[in-house]
């Protein structure tokens, strides 16, 4: 918490970012007031086989201000990841505008910042927010608030392609492992993005494990792992068991979009500004 | 990655010698000597798992229409680039050759003026142009529909329609649950989407609220916040949709204005995974520096 206090003060970056929450605000004051309130005083019934489908809301728990929730850049010797010599060298590179290792924001080379793709598994790490999945019988659409982009996962057994062009979101392949948990692969990410907010970075030989859990009818739970031999030296949690309340179906998802014409607007009225007065 | 396309090439250079075989002599042994592809056949291509995409079906009759879905994975008929319309909405070309100018008002006029492409009859040079899509700003709709129309799928929920486009991995939901669109909201690059079945197989849908910082399509068409967007989407027939896209905006344009007409699309298996496409400043700001600015340079 002293951490963050002291970034409050000597960043803008966290303001914009409250600026933004206070702007889209999470999902819970959208809802038709009788229905998400009153769900947690709810029974639940049991969930539906082999169905993640739904309107899925995370309230503020999938935002990673400070990188991927289970594992966040605060400074606590337990949420140190395990790089390997590499990893700590393309670590320094990237240089974030959030988490302790936080540079200006006229600084920073975080390319989600500049409206580059966020990719996988940032997408699932930062600004993860009401989330739509979709099922149909050969593939589940994943459709994100952040971006509004969509990502498919194929269900019809086929494997991962081998040595493909890598792509921001990469490929992938889920698999029920038991009637309410799907455990989605996916590879072939393209090197440039960040694994999260705080800069974690990735090569191409990262390999990313979701499992969706549906707990029951309204909840669900994902947990994501990270596996990437070049930059780790073993396998961790990024997101564990992050929990997604059902919303009704015709909950309509707020837009999130960036806009690189707005970020300069935002640099030339507050950034920059920002940024020279602290260097002073 | 050149290996493992001339390896999908040599696949389906069998597969089509295998299918004009059997086309030729369907009852008979396959023929000993088949004659290679003619040059005017579809460019062959692949999809986003390195599959060869199917062509447009040549069967003489197809299966009846489903009534109420357009669902599907539906691929531009003319062949995998005829929504990309580069140079502006497909039925109102600024191409230099076809110019056909939309009704503009005075004002309208203006802003298209002040709107500088990188292509077409009023093209300027890469750095000259102020195209905000060009820096990767959202396309916005109705521009979504309007340049880079390509592979794209819907999906049909009890309330929604889904339409999944292939430039930028961007969704849009439509409702068809009886809403009304929402009266003076907070504009959105896409706006707001409500549509109606206005018959068994064409769903009608209006777009309103957006935002008007968007262009219209590739060549600078502007829009004012009022703009209001009619898409028609015609189930044909089992593998075949007509996507219609209509402008009414009043500031801008006298009257209203079809953008596209009935724009062909077939139906895909399922399986098809849709290429990823989507725009990068990083890599924006790659080519200019290696390409974009010295060619501009050049051509002053």
């Amino acid at each position: 918490m002293q951490n963050f206090k002291a970034l409050l003060e000597r960043s803008v970056a966290p303001n914009v970012v409250l600026a933004l929450l206070m702007a889209f605000p999470v999902a819970k004051a959208q809802t038709a007031p009788s229905q998400s309130g009153a769900q947690k005083e709810h029974k639940s019934a049991p969930a539906p086989k082999h169905d993640i489908s739904g309107t899925w809301d995370p309230g503020d728990n999938g935002i990673g201000q400070l990188g991927a929730r289970a594992v966040p850049e605060d400074g606590d010797p337990a949420h140190r990841l395990p790089y390997t010599p590499a990893g700590l060298e393309a670590l320094k590179l990237n240089k974030p505008s959030n988490s302790v290792r936080a540079v200006l924001p006229a600084e920073t080379n975080d390319p989600v910042v500049t409206c580059d793709p966020q990719g996988m598994p940032r997408e699932d790490l930062y600004e993860m927010r009401t989330t739509q999945i979709i099922q149909m019988p050969e593939k589940i659409f994943v459709l994100y608030t952040f971006g509004k982009v969509w990502r498919v996962i194929w269900t019809d057994g086929r494997e991962l392609p081998k040595d493909p062009e890598p792509r921001w979101f990469g490929y992938s392949v889920g698999k029920w492992v038991d009637d309410y948990t799907l455990v989605v692969q996916t590879a072939g990410l393209d090197e440039r993005s960040w694994i999260d907010r705080a800069g974690r970075p990735h090569s191409d030989a990262l390999h990313v494990e979701e499992r969706f859990h549906r707990v029951d009818r309204d909840h669900l739970e994902l947990i994501v792992t990270l596996d990437d031999p070049k930059m780790y030296t073993k396998s961790w949690t990024a997101l564990d068991k992050l929990r997604f309340d059902l919303q009704p179906p015709n909950f309509d998802v707020r837009e999130m979009l960036c806009s690189p014409s707005e970020l300069a607007e935002y640099n030339k009225l507050i950034g920059t500004p920002a940024s020279e007065k602290s260097k002073k | 990655m050149l290996d493992r396309l001339i390896d999908a090439r040599l696949v389906i250079l069998g597969l089509l010698l295998a299918s004009a075989a059997a086309q030729a002599a369907p009852q008979s042994a396959p023929q000993k000597d088949p004659k290679p592809p003619a040059a005017t056949s579809r460019p062959i291509d692949v999809d986003g798992w390195g599959r060869p995409v199917s062509g447009p079906p040549t069967a003489r009759s197809f299966p009846p229409a489903l009534r109420h879905d357009i669902s599907g994975t539906w691929e531009p008929a003319g062949g995998p680039l005829d929504g990309v319309q580069f140079n502006g909405s497909k039925a109102y070309p600024e191409d230099g050759k076809n110019d056909r100018e939309p009704p503009y008002t005075a004002p309208g006029r203006k802003l298209w003026q002040g709107n500088k492409p990188s292509i077409g009859s009023r093209g300027v040079v890469p750095a000259e142009a102020n195209d905000p899509v060009i820096a990767c700003d959202p396309q916005g709709f109705p521009r979504e529909d309007l340049f880079q129309l390509r592979s794209t799928q819907i999906v049909q929920t009890p309330v929604s329609v889904v339409i999944l486009y292939e430039f930028d991995q961007i969704w849009r939901v439509i409702w068809i649950d009886g809403r009304e669109l929402p009266k003076d909201p907070e504009p959105r690059w896409f706006g707001y989407s409500v549509g109606k079945w206005v018959d068994d197989y064409t769903l009608v849908v209006q777009t309103t609220g957006i935002d008007e910082r968007s262009w219209i399509d590739n060549v600078g068409r502007p829009h004012s916040g009022d703009i209001r967007v009619e898409e028609r989407f015609h189930r044909v027939d089992h593998d075949h949709l007509q996507w219609t896209v209509t402008i009414t905006d009043p500031k801008m344009y006298t009257q209203p204005w079809v953008a596209l007409d009935k724009l062909p699309f077939y139906l895909q298996p399922p399986s098809m995974d849709v290429r990823e496409m989507i725009c990068s400043p990083s890599d924006s700001a790659e080519y200019d520096k290696l390409i974009g600015n010295p060619a501009s340079e050049k051509a002053r």
